[in-house]
């Protein structure tokens, strides 16, 4: 009996696992089929097949199913914080980029990933294909970003520059500054910003003048706005991605969003 | 161009087809299996292993068993040169939560021994060398999330473990075809028999076990090196 009752779940559980949009639950699936038969093989008296089937089935090529697609089943998003965006909040990431990564995500199936990693760092991570998205308020400030390709901008905002004599900062992608915002932080509490960024955009000089006022900013003429950074090779990835975006803003959603997180 | 839905349907279509025929076999065969009762005819004392189904795969049908450890050691050549053309990952590794790389540390251990057991046992219980050889990759692999991959393979570096590999295939061919210099017929029996159910019983099948788990085991654990190089980090 207890066998006809594993052997009738084994199709109902092979279809749920070919029918899974998440590649890590279509992996999960399959295991559990593997764990079913080796039940299937125990309850009809053939103890190794089923230790057989449960280590290999279920073991081992489950292990090597998670770790082939560690990388393709993965939407790996390089960012510098910003708050507001895309930044930490205890064991969380929260904020308007991170919503709309996260959307992205889920409706192409795959796995969110964020790293959070020097802003300076985000466009060789993105020219050298070892991540999907750059994110963490990306302004590009000129057409060719060679080789690199932006989204249109999903949220408007401005660029402030510390020496605005020339008019634009020395980096083709505003804001302008070495490692992570939280050094950043701690360099405006001591008075050293001016000496180790260029140029900063809206989100960060709110959130850095929380502390102390800002000063020898100057706002820079023209339209931004953030955006998400992507190879020129991938794009597939840029029109899902850029699809996705004005679904959002047609649905009205992204203006929910960003009632939500920027004020 | 078949479309995504084309495939997980014709996918799902020839899953039941196969489920639906599979059932005739087996309600026609079930609960009185054919051929088997040809193989239980055969004497305890042929082979010496108390665990049948060990005394046909590696007494009885032997060949077949070498043949499926060389088709593994080719699976593993394929995954080793295939991966090997692929970059390797560089970005900062995801660091697991400190109850996984616990809980990873106690199994490790625990599923080693439990591979031992199979491997040594699998001539009076159910077990085998190749359950024992992935258990024991296994338990590496848990090792490895424990302490990270490249502790890990510092101590199994994967150059030296397929040198190994190698030579544990060699080894077990030699001994396969041993008994030629005795002028016996490959494959045939040199140890003695011994009483089955005891340890050191059904002659040459516990060398065999021990020497397909290190085998299965070593290449198994190439695979899984081979695959967190390069398609993704422990």
């Amino acid at each position: 009996m207890a066998g006809h009752v594993l052997l009738a779940l084994v199709p109902i559980v092979a279809v749920v696992a070919l029918t899974q949009s998440r590649r890590l639950s279509a992996i999960i699936g399959m295991g559990l089929l593997s764990f079913l038969l080796a039940a299937a093989y125990l309850v009809m008296h053939a103890p190794d097949v089923a230790i057989t089937e449960a280590t290999i089935g279920a073991a081992l090529v489950t292990a090597i199913y998670v770790l082939a697609i560690r990388r393709t089943g993965r939407l790996t998003v390089v960012a510098d914080e910003v708050p507001g965006l895309l930044a930490r909040e205890g064991d969380r990431v929260v904020g308007l980029e991170y919503e709309i990564l996260r959307g992205f995500a889920n409706s192409q199936g795959l796995d969110l990933s964020i790293r959070f990693v020097p802003l300076r760092r985000v466009p060789w991570l993105i020219a050298h294909g070892e991540a999907d998205i750059g994110a963490g308020g990306i302004i590009p400030l000129t057409e060719s970003i060679d080789p690199l390709d932006a989204t249109p901008g999903h949220l408007d905002t401005g660029v402030y520059a510390f020496d605005a004599r020339d008019g634009r900062p020395t980096s083709e992608l505003a804001p302008d500054y070495d490692g992570y915002f939280s050094e950043l932080q701690s360099k405006a509490r001591n008075g050293l910003l001016s000496s180790s960024a260029t140029s900063l955009d809206l989100a960060r000089v709110l959130s850095l003048s929380r502390g102390a006022p800002l000063e020898g900013l100057d706002r820079l003429d023209g339209r931004h706005g953030y955006a998400f950074l992507v190879s020129k090779e991938r794009a597939d990835l840029k029109r899902e991605l850029v699809r996705y975006i004005e679904s959002l803003r047609h649905s009205g959603e992204l203006d929910r969003l960003v009632a939500r997180f920027v004020q | 161009m078949i479309s995504r839905r084309g495939w997980v349907i014709g996918s799902v279509g020839l899953v039941v087809l196969f489920v639906v025929l599979l059932s005739f076999t087996y309600m026609a065969s079930y609960p009185e299996p054919g051929d088997s009762a040809r193989y239980l005819a055969i004497p305890l004392e042929d082979s010496g292993a108390a665990n049948r189904v060990a005394g046909i795969y590696l007494n009885t049908r032997l060949f077949d068993t070498l043949i499926e450890i060389l088709v593994f050691s080719v699976a593993v050549l394929g995954v080793r040169y295939y991966l090997s053309h692929s970059p390797q990952v560089s970005l900062p590794s995801l660091s697991e939560s400190a109850v996984v790389r616990t809980a990873a540390g106690i199994l490790g251990p625990l599923a080693l021994l439990l591979s031992a057991y199979f491997a040594t046992f699998g001539h009076i219980s159910p077990g085998g060398g190749f359950a024992a050889g992935v258990i024991a990759a296994s338990a590496v692999l848990y090792v490895a999330i424990a302490q990270g991959m490249q502790a890990t393979e510092r101590r199994l570096p994967p150059q030296r473990v397929a040198t190994a590999e190698k030579a544990v295939l060699l080894f077990l061919l030699a001994w396969v075809f041993l008994p030629l210099a005795f002028g016996r017929a490959p494959l045939s029996e040199l140890l003695p028999r011994g009483t089955p159910g005891q340890l050191l019983s059904a002659g040459s099948i516990l060398p065999y076990n021990i020497l397909i788990a290190v085998k299965v085991f070593l290449g198994a654990w190439l695979v899984i090196a081979a695959f967190a190089q390069h398609r993704g980090e422990l």
